[in-house]
C-alpha cells in the first residue's frame, strides 16, 4: 500500500502571525514556520498503519516555498519514507485551484492507494483542497473523519456532521481528510532524525509537473484588498441603576443583535 | 483573445506589478456587459524601489494600500501604473542604530564600564571602611576574643568521608541542571516538547519535567546526606553548637572584608561564617526551594482549600526565584573562596578526601565539571525525549 500524506508549512500559531499589507500574502519572516499540526496528525495516522502493516510506503508531499525543506524533513524524521517538495516562484500566492492542480499532478506521477490530508489548515483555513484533489484525481472522497480504519482495499471512518455521525467508506484509491480528533503526532527520536538525513527529498518545479500557473484560460483568484485587523475597541459597560434591562435591550437593538 | 483586459489584484511581491500581468481575457469569457465596466487596478510602484522602502510604505500607510484598489485608474488600453502612488511615497527614515536588547552597543559598553568602575569603587570603600572599623577602640580586642571560629565539641572528627564527597559531587551536577532547567521553564515561550504522565494528568513542558525529575534526585541526595550527617555525628561541623558562633561570624566577616582573611582550617573546623552559611544552605535554603517548588508543581494537592489559603501559590512563586538567586550568589562566592584560599588543598579536601597539597583533588574536580558539562550538553529534547517516554508520553505540542 502506498499512502501519500499532504503536509503544509504554516506560520506557527504559537506567536503573532502577519499578512504583508501590500501583497496580502502571509509574512513568513514574521513568525516561525512549522508543519501544520493537522498534517502531522495525518502523518501519524499513516505511520500507525505502516507500523502495523508491513510493506506500507508512506510519502509526504508538500507545496511550499523554497526554504521549507527543513520543515518537511521533520515529516521524514517522524518516519515517512520519502518526501516530495514542490517549489516554484510562480506558485507564490497560488489560489486553491492552482494548488490542487499542482498537487494532483504530483500525486498522479506515482501509483497511490490513499491520500491523507488535514481537514483545514491553520493559516488559509480553506479546507477545499481534499475535495478538489478527489475531483482532479477522479477518486472517492471522505472528509472530516474523526476516526479512520484502513483495510486492504478500502478506507472507512466516522464523520461527525451537524445532525449526528456518519459512517462512511470508500474503495481505494481514495482521498480522505481527518480532524483533530485523531491522535497527535509522535515525537521524532534520535534514530529517526539521523535516518531522515539519508531519506530522499525530491524537489519539483511546475515545469516538471507540466502545470502552467499563468494560463489565461484558467480562472484564478486575485486579492483586491487587505487590511490589518482593527484593534479591539473597548466594550460598553452597562451599570444597573434599575434600568439595566432596558439599556441591554436598547444596546441589542442598536447593534441589530435583537 | 477577447477585448476585455484582465482584472488585476494586489501584487504577488512587495513593490511588484499588480497580479496578473496586464493582458486580455480569453474571448469566451468576455461578455458584453462586463466590457462596459470600468477597470479596477491595484496601485503599483513604478520605479520598483528597494524592498525596505516598500515595507515602510506598507507599514506606515496600510489604509492607503487597503483602499487603493477602489480607485479607478487607467483605461484598459493603457494599464500604466497610477501616478497617485508616487506622491504617497514617504522619505526613507534615518537608519536607526542597531539595538542589542534594550540598548545600542555604545550604550552597553558605557553601562558595563560604569558598573565595573562602580563595583571597584564600592569594593574599595568597603575594604577601607572595614579596615577603618578595625582601628576603632575595642574592635581589636573583639577580634582577639573571637578569632572567627570556635572550638568544636571533642567528638568532632576531622576530614570529609566518602559519602560527603559523593553527595557534594551529585549536588554540583544536579544543582547546575536544576538551575538551568528552571531558568528555561521561566523564560521559554514555546516549550520544545511536552510530557504527559502515564496515569494521565496535565501536560507539562519537557524542561519542567526535567526540572522536577532532577529535583526528586536532588532531594533524595540531600536526604541521604542529612541522614548520614547526623548518624555519623559530623553534623556539628555545619550546625552551630555554641552561641559563640555568632560573634565569631561577625569577626570572620570583618576579616574577610579587610582582605586580611582568617586562617583556613577547613579540614578540621570551618570558621563561623562558613559554618553559618553552610547551615543556611543545607537547612534553610534547600528546604525552602523544595517546599516552594512543590507548591507550584502538579504534586501539590490543588483541592486542599484551607491549606491553599494559608499557603497561596503566589507566595511560593515569589520565594522560589529569589532562593535560586541566593544559591547562585552562594555558589559564586563559595567557588571563588575555594580557589582563593589554597585551591589545591581545598579541592583535595572535598574531592580527594585528603589534607595534602597535590593535583589529585584538582583533577577529580575537573572530572566532576566535565561530567556536569556533558549533562548540560545532553539536556536537550532529543536526548530527554526517550528518557521522558519511559515515564509518560512525549509530544511536540
Amino acid at each position: 500500500m502506498k499512502i501519500i500524506v499532504l503536509v503544509k508549512e504554516v506560520p506557527d500559531t504559537y506567536g503573532d502571525r502577519k499578512l504583508n499589507l501590500e501583497t496580502g500574502l502571509a509574512d513568513r519572516e514574521a513568525s516561525e514556520t512549522v508543519i501544520d499540526e493537522i498534517g502531522e496528525r495525518a502523518l501519524e495516522l499513516a505511520l500507525t498503519y505502516a507500523d502495523a502493516n508491513e510493506g506500507t510506503e508512506v510519502a509526504v508531499l508538500s507545496l511550499a516555498p523554497e526554504g521549507a525543506t527543513a520543515t518537511i524533513r521533520k515529516g521524514l524524521a517522524m518516519g515517512a519514507g520519502s518526501a516530495t517538495h514542490i517549489s516554484d516562484e510562480a506558485l507564490r500566492g497560488a489560489d486553491l485551484g492552482l494548488t490542487a492542480e499542482t498537487l494532483a499532478a504530483a500525486i498522479r506521477r506515482v501509483e497511490f492507494d490513499l491520500v491523507i490530508t488535514g481537514n483545514v489548515s491553520t493559516d488559509g483555513s480553506g479546507g477545499m483542497i481534499p475535495a478538489m484533489l478527489a475531483e482532479l484525481l477522479d477518486v472517492p472522497l471522505a472528509t472530516g473523519l474523526s476516526s479512520v480504519q484502513i483495510s486492504d482495499g478500502a478506507v472507512s471512518g466516522s464523520r461527525p456532521v451537524e445532525s449526528g455521525v456518519q459512517q462512511v467508506s470508500a474503495t481505494l484509491p481514495a482521498v480522505i481528510s481527518i480532524t483533530e480528533a485523531l491522535p497527535g503526532p509522535r515525537f521524532p527520536n534520535f534514530k529517526g532524525i539521523m535516518a531522515a538525513k539519508k531519506k530522499p527529498v525530491e524537489v519539483l518545479t511546475l515545469a516538471d509537473l507540466g502545470v502552467t500557473a499563468d494560463n489565461p484560460d484558467a480562472a484564478r483568484s486575485i486579492m483586491l484588498t487587505v487590511a490589518e485587523k482593527p484593534p479591539h475597541a473597548a466594550g460598553v459597560k452597562i451599570i444597573d441603576e434599575g434600568d439595566a434591562g432596558e439599556k441591554l435591550a436598547d444596546f441589542l437593538i442598536e447593534n441589530r443583535l435583537a | 483573445m477577447g477585448t476585455t483586459s484582465l482584472r488585476r489584484g494586489l501584487p504577488r511581491v512587495p513593490g511588484g506589478e499588480p497580479w496578473p500581468p496586464a493582458g486580455l481575457a480569453p474571448s469566451p469569457a468576455a461578455a458584453p456587459a462586463v466590457q462596459a465596466e470600468p477597470e479596477l487596478i491595484a496601485p503599483a510602484h513604478p520605479s520598483a524601489p528597494a524592498a525596505s522602502v516598500v515595507e515602510t510604505v506598507a507599514e506606515a500607510e496600510p489604509p492607503a494600500v487597503a483602499s487603493a484598489p477602489a480607485v479607478p485608474a487607467a483605461p484598459p488600453a493603457a494599464p500604466a501604473p497610477a501616478p497617485a502612488a508616487v506622491t504617497e511615497k514617504p522619505v526613507r527614515p534615518k537608519a536607526e542604530p542597531r539595538l542589542y536588547g534594550s540598548r545600542t552597543l555604545g550604550q552597553w559598553i558605557k553601562l558595563v564600564v560604569l558598573l565595573a568602575v562602580g563595583a571597584v569603587a564600592a569594593a574599595a570603600i568597603l575594604v577601607l571602611a572595614a579596615r577603618g572599623v578595625t582601628t576603632l577602640p575595642g574592635v581589636s580586642e573583639f577580634l582577639e576574643k573571637y578569632p572567627g571560629a570556635y572550638d568544636l565539641p571533642d567528638t568532632a572528627e576531622p576530614g570529609f568521608p566518602w559519602w560527603a564527597q559523593w553527595a557534594h559531587f551529585f549536588n554540583i551536577f544536579l544543582m547546575v541542571l536544576i538551575i538551568r532547567s528552571g531558568y528555561q521553564v521561566r523564560t521559554e515561550q514555546k516549550p520544545p516538547a511536552f510530557w504527559t504522565p502515564k496515569r494521565g494528568g496535565k501536560k507539562i513542558s519537557i524542561n519542567l519535567w526535567l526540572h522536577q525529575s532532577l529535583d526528586i534526585l536532588w532531594l533524595a541526595n540531600g536526604l541521604i546526606f542529612v541522614v548520614l550527617l547526623f548518624a555519623s555525628g559530623r553534623w556539628m561541623r555545619i550546625v552551630p553548637t555554641s552561641w559563640e558562633a555568632f560573634p565569631n561570624t561577625l569577626s570572620a566577616l570583618l576579616q574577610y572584608m579587610t582582605l586580611d582573611w582568617p586562617v583556613e582550617t577547613g579540614w578540621v573546623n570551618y570558621n563561623s561564617l562558613q559554618q553559618l552559611m553552610y547551615f543556611l544552605v543545607v537547612f534553610i535554603a534547600a528546604p525552602l526551594a523544595a517546599i516552594t517548588g512543590v507548591r507550584m508543581s502538579e504534586f501539590w494537592p490543588k483541592d486542599a482549600k484551607a491549606l491553599n489559603k494559608i499557603y497561596p501559590v503566589e507566595v511560593a512563586r515569589a520565594i522560589h526565584f529569589p532562593t535560586m538567586l541566593f544559591f547562585v550568589l552562594f555558589i559564586l562566592i563559595h567557588v571563588f573562596l575555594v580557589f582563593a584560599t589554597g585551591a589545591l588543598r581545598n579541592l583535595n579536601h572535598m574531592f580527594g578526601g585528603t589534607d595534602v597539597v597535590n593535583w589529585v583533588g584538582f583533577w577529580l574536580f575537573a572530572a566532576a565539571i566535565a561530567v556536569t558539562a556533558a549533562g548540560w550538553y545532553a539536556a536537550r529534547p532529543l536526548v530527554l525525549a526517550p528518557i521522558a517516554k519511559l515515564f509518560g508520553q512525549v509530544s511536540s505540542r
